[in-house]
């Protein structure tokens, strides 16, 4: 949302002696995020308000050759292509030299210059039509200024009050607050913040059309209307679940409504980015900027017509599914259920609170209007919203939950915005529940106490009332409630009096935001300012390690310490990932909105993103590495908790690689497994494979192991298959592994057995056919005390023995 | 490879029929172009399947209680220059170690959790447009791989209301991956970072939820800091702010330079009240705020797609 600060201003005298940048920064941090400043005080630099005191045609062209007065004694020729330039009009003359302001923030701006036209017309600088002047995208002619608002010689700037500076709002931080979707509703915050009390008389529109107009008088032809001034009570039908109130305000033509001069009205919807196209939508959009209440102009006749009936019967319902409606864009929508549909006599006309018919819509030959001014659930809208695609300024406003207080006044305001052309001809309003008032009590001590600050009674009434809410104090006994404890810190909670003042706080309309005592104190304190509250910090006790991070930083340290890369890499998967790892995709959660095909499904281990990510890097190329990775894993045969959410459990995963390695890169994936325990001071089993979990899938039965600890599975490692390393595209040298932390954690030991002094040591070496792990259990039966550890294994051309060599150390 | 033999000969019989397509009239080309098309598949699809079988019957077994490999040399680790730490992890542990020393618990955050914690119990009315901002992924289940850390506020809550009854404080901080359905830039990543905090306590204020979140970020910069709030808007918190502190001086800061770091806020009384704290008795608040940045301001990063990148040209940048 834009928000221009010059028209704020008109709301609020904002005091002498503070700066707008100081005003921003207020904004920003007491009512909301303003993401950027668009500095519009130099934009119109170089343009004036000049009479054109002679126009004469050139022959042959299109163009006019026009002597132009700018209140200095010389006039100033200037030649002009636009139909409507005319002797005696007011003009916008953008002098030699200045930019044009259309082209302000384009890379190269425009600059016009002293011209030579059809080699013979000197021609200075351009009279400007509104699309030059960024004031929309008529392109038709020039602008006219009206003489009753400026003479020659006044810069334009000035009379249109455009050195404006304009504030880019980040609308998600005002989700709760629909009232400052208008400029009058944001005003009222601004005065807030500076501690003024708002000024109510101009916070209310005009009621005086209302008050003023005679439906009863007869139609200049004298034939009678369909309608009279309090219409009917079955004129409106609404479903009062999802339309809280509906206002009709029936207008009817008495004469045209002229639009010649540029109007501050066009300039400021310009600068909060809508274009000004012509005035009866022009209308319903400037309201819905000063108001937050948004409004949609139906053609009367049209709609009588569609709903085949002699008066207008507006029945507001939910749609059927599969109805249809083809909007004003043109396009078809077909409905879902929980859009809400305005409809005449049950014929659909509009797409609430998004958008209006095709059918319905207004044109250059309307006669009577039907101006809509209603409030739809926020809820139905927001899902309309979805499922169309629509983001149109009425509806972000709408699903913030317009209240319904000021339908009415917006309504009739518009009508006396378009008296020159229209007259009111009929009212009708249903509201079937209005809004009660909404009291909140609140005591200073409870205000304090949460914010941690020491503001007076009367200073909390004066903030609260300055932005419209009323507040009653009557006296209570001690409230209960208050958490003032023995032994609290002083100062804060200290000024605790007998009895209490109860503040009743009564919610302004608009303030549908406001439900409990803590809403109260966030005014309180966002009003008064969050900065100006002191820090402080709170005594408690010391806090607990938390075991598995714990786990996992010891192993990040150890594995980082002995050479191999920490990685980190996307929970999600795709199915030919999971495919390429033999993983059973069933077995995965699968995301339904995924971003891309890429990244579908939850992984079930790390493994495979870590062989995706080898591809990358032996590509790059890295001549040897190993990476690893710590995160949650999912799989959906685990179930789920206690709380019914799927089980997780943490999960290593590592991988090494060399591009022309040698060797069993087997060894070197046990090598670091084992560093892993020796650390945790666990002792591992690594026998053949039997395991048939989703982390085994990818390795190579014949050349992998499963790592027990205390006859548990907690892991494999071992190459991979070789399909598996064809399918990821790698080199020979890989091997891997897999380990559940969530084990790990269980079985570590933080005792570490120190054994001082030197040892003796003594090699030993055994030719034998069986395994390694068979002949060491041979080996430490003969050496019980002793610490035994591999040499080597050498087995000679031809030989069916092997020499397994092994150092004793006693 | 007999077998392979016999499904090629097969593709080459499709191959075959398929040229005949030519003699079809015209309307009935696109049925048999389907058809041959997915015979053919089908045989592509078995000879892979046949190859891979033979790839995988290839290889020979090894010792795999043994340390090293016949005749070869036992395996050595790489060299301690070629290790490094994930520098998104580093900083999670650093952040982690001054939440601690400050008297915080830690407990880390779930990555596949449901609408009950990531939403309702969070204050979300059903079907608000609040819950729109979060761009959240679901699973064909319902799940919800969380959007924000504060999708563990109700479990902590619960699980150290205890510390209530002892007549302490809840202090516990939660770091966890979390997960957004937006596209991915420079600045943009789907999975994430944060680090969330919570506090309860009898008589917790809004000044010192400043003091913690000013005392934990002149700990982690090691400098004093100016900070500033704006409002903000969380449905959990009442009130909501966002937090921010001037840019130091080890970053290149101005003065008047502002860094948006966290949001923030008291807990809503219904988030108490919802894990059976009473809310007429306790107070508390919760921050949330992303990791990602301040690695990315720590090492003067400028795309931060490069975190989960695996590329080994960028993490051994940060080797020992």
């Amino acid at each position: 949302m834009k928000i221009s600060l010059n028209w704020l201003k008109e709301y609020v005298n904002v005091p002498e002696g503070i700066t707008n940048t100081e005003l921003i920064s207020l904004i920003g941090s007491r009512l909301v995020e303003v993401e950027g400043v668009i500095d519009e005080t130099h934009k119109y630099d170089g343009i004036t308000v000049v009479r054109v005191e002679k126009a004469e045609k050139i022959p042959d062209t299109h163009l006019t050759l026009c002597q132009v007065y700018d209140g200095s004694p010389e006039l100033v020729q200037v030649v002009c292509g636009a139909p409507n330039v005319r002797e005696g009009m007011l003009a916008a003359w953008i002098r030699p030299g200045a930019i044009v302001p259309a082209s302000v923030h384009e890379a190269a701006p425009f600059v016009i210059g002293k011209r030579k036209m059809l080699s013979k017309y000197d021609s200075n600088g351009m009279l400007a039509g509104a699309d030059e002047l960024d004031f929309g995208d008529d392109h038709s002619g020039i602008v006219e200024i009206d003489p009753s608002m400026a003479k020659p010689g006044d810069t334009l700037a000035d009379v249109f009050e455009l050195n404006d500076l304009i504030l880019e709002i980040e609308n998600k931080s005002l989700t709760h607050r629909p009232d400052c979707f208008g400029i009058i509703g944001f005003a009222r915050e601004v005065a807030g913040i500076l501690g003024i009390k708002f000024d109510s008389v101009s916070e209310t529109v005009s009621r005086n059309s209302y008050e003023n107009f005679e439906a009863s008088e007869p139609r200049d032809d004298g034939s009678e209307r369909a309608w009279s001034r309090e219409l009917e009570s079955d004129f409106i039908t609404i479903d009062s679940d999802v339309c809280s109130r509906y206002t009709a305000v029936v207008l009817e033509k008495h004469g045209e409504l002229g639009k010649k001069y540029l109007t501050l009205q066009d300039t400021r919807l310009a600068k909060a980015g809508m274009k000004p196209v012509e005035r009866i939508v022009d209308a319903t959009n400037y309201l819905m900027l000063l108001t937050g209440q948004p409004l949609h102009a139906f053609d009367l006749d049209k709609f009588i017509k569609v709903g085949n009936t002699e008066k207008p019967k507006i029945i507001v319902r939910l749609a059927k599914k599969g109805e249809k409606l083809v909007l004003l864009d043109g396009k078809e929508i077909i409905c879902n259920e929980n859009d809400v549909l305005i409809t005449s006599n049950d014929v659909p006309v509009a797409l609430a609170g998004a958008m209006g018919g095709e059918s319905t819509m207004i044109d250059e030959n309307t006669r009577n209007i039907l101006l809509e001014s209603a409030t739809f659930s926020l809820y139905n809208l927001r899902k309309t919203q979805m499922d169309h695609g629509i983001f149109s300024e009425a509806i972000t406003r709408f699903t913030k939950g317009q209240p319904p207080y000021q339908t009415m006044e917006v309504a009739l305001e518009c009508a006396e915005m378009l008296k020159d052309g229209f007259k009111i001809a009929g009212i009708a309003d249903n509201y079937p529940k209005p809004e009660e008032s909404n009291v909140v009590k609140n005591t200073t001590t409870e205000i304090n106490n949460l914010l941690g600050t020491d503001y007076e009674k009367d200073l909390i009434i004066q903030t609260l009332t300055n932005v419209g809410f009323q507040v009653n104090v009557s006296t209570g006994p001690a409230a209960a409630s208050s958490p003032a404890v023995a032994g609290a810190p002083s100062g804060v909670l200290a000024k605790k009096a007998s009895p209490v003042d109860i503040l009743s706080i009564e919610s302004p309309a608009w303030r549908t935001d406001i439900h409990i005592k803590e809403d109260i104190i966030e005014e309180v304190g966002r009003l008064l300012g969050y900065d100006n509250i002191e820090p402080t910090l709170p005594l408690h006790r010391t806090a607990e390690k938390n075991a598995s991070l714990e786990l996992k930083r010891e192993i990040r340290n150890c594995l980082s310490m002995y050479g191999a890369n920490e990685v980190l890499t996307y929970s999600f998967v795709s199915e030919k990932l999971l495919e390429k790892a033999k993983q059973d995709k069933k077995n995965s959660y699968k995301i339904v909105n995924s971003i891309s095909p890429e990244l579908q499904y939850i992984r079930q281990s790390i493994v495979p993103s870590l062989l995706e990510k080898t591809f990358l890097n032996e590509k790059l190329p890295v001549e040897k590495f190993a990476i690893f990775e710590m995160n949650q894993v999912y799989r959906k045969e685990w179930g789920v908790t206690k709380e019914n959410v799927p089980v997780e459990r943490n999960s290593l995963g590592f991988v090494v690689a060399e591009r022309k390695g040698e060797g069993t890169a087997f060894y070197k994936a046990k090598k670091y497994v084992e560093l892993i325990f020796r650390e945790m001071q666990i002792v591992a089993e690594y026998v053949p494979i039997k395991s048939k979990t989703a982390d085994t899938k990818p390795f190579e039965p014949k050349r992998s192991a499963e790592i027990l600890v205390n006859g548990e599975y907690v892991g494999v490692v071992g190459e991979f298959k070789n399909s598996v390393r064809h399918e990821f595209k790698l080199a020979d040298y890989l091997a891997g592994f897999e380990i559940d932390l969530d084990l790990v954690l269980e079985y570590r030991s933080n005792k570490k057995e120190i054994k001082i002094g030197a040892k003796k040591t003594e090699d030993l070496t055994v030719a034998t056919t069986k395994s390694y792990a068979e002949t060491l259990k041979e080996v430490q039966e003969k050496y019980p005390e002793a610490e035994i550890s591999p040499l080597s294994i050498y087995q000679a051309e031809g030989e069916e023995k092997k020499n397994i060599s092994f150092r004793i150390a006693f | 490879m007999d077998e392979v033999l016999k499904l090629k000969s097969k593709l080459k019989e499709i191959n075959t029929r398929a040229r005949g397509i030519s003699d079809l009239p015209v309307s009935e080309r696109a049925e048999f172009g389907r058809k041959i098309n997915a015979e053919r598949e089908q045989v592509l699809a078995e000879i892979k399947a046949v190859e891979q079988v033979a790839l995988d019957t290839e290889v020979s077994p090894i010792d795999v209680t043994a340390w090293s490999g016949v005749n070869e040399a036992m395996p050595e680790f790489y060299p301690v220059t070629f290790g490094s730490k994930h520098p998104l992890m580093t900083e999670l542990d650093r952040v982690i170690d001054i939440y601690q020393m400050m008297g915080f618990d830690v407990v880390e955050s779930r990555q596949l959790d449901d609408e009950f914690h990531m939403f309702d119990v969070l204050n979300f009315p059903k079907g608000h447009p609040a819950r729109d901002g979060y761009d959240t992924f679901r699973t064909e289940e319902g799940l919800i791989p969380p959007a924000h850390t504060s999708t563990m506020q109700h479990r902590v809550l619960k699980e150290y209301k205890k510390r209530l009854d002892e007549g302490g404080a809840i202090a516990v901080v939660v770091p966890g991956r979390v997960f957004r359905n937006e596209d991915v830039d420079a600045t943009h990543e789907h999975t994430f970072y944060q680090c969330e905090g919570v506090y309860v306590s009898k008589d917790c204020t809004l000044s010192q939820m400043l003091g913690i979140l000013r005392e934990f970020f002149e700990k982690y910069y090691e400098q004093k800091l100016n900070i500033k709030t704006q409002p903000g808007y969380f449905p959990f918190t009442e009130p909501s702010l966002e937090f921010m502190i001037e840019k130091p001086k080890s970053l290149g800061g101005k003065k008047g330079d502002f860094l948006e770091m966290l949001g923030c806020g008291m807990i809503h009384p219904n988030v108490l009240k919802a894990a059976g704290i009473d809310p007429e008795e306790y107070h508390g608040f919760a921050w949330g705020g992303g990791i990602d940045r301040l690695a990315m301001l720590r090492y003067g990063l400028s795309d931060v797609r490069l975190f989960e990148s695996g590329n080994l040209n960028f993490l051994r940048e940060f080797s020992l």
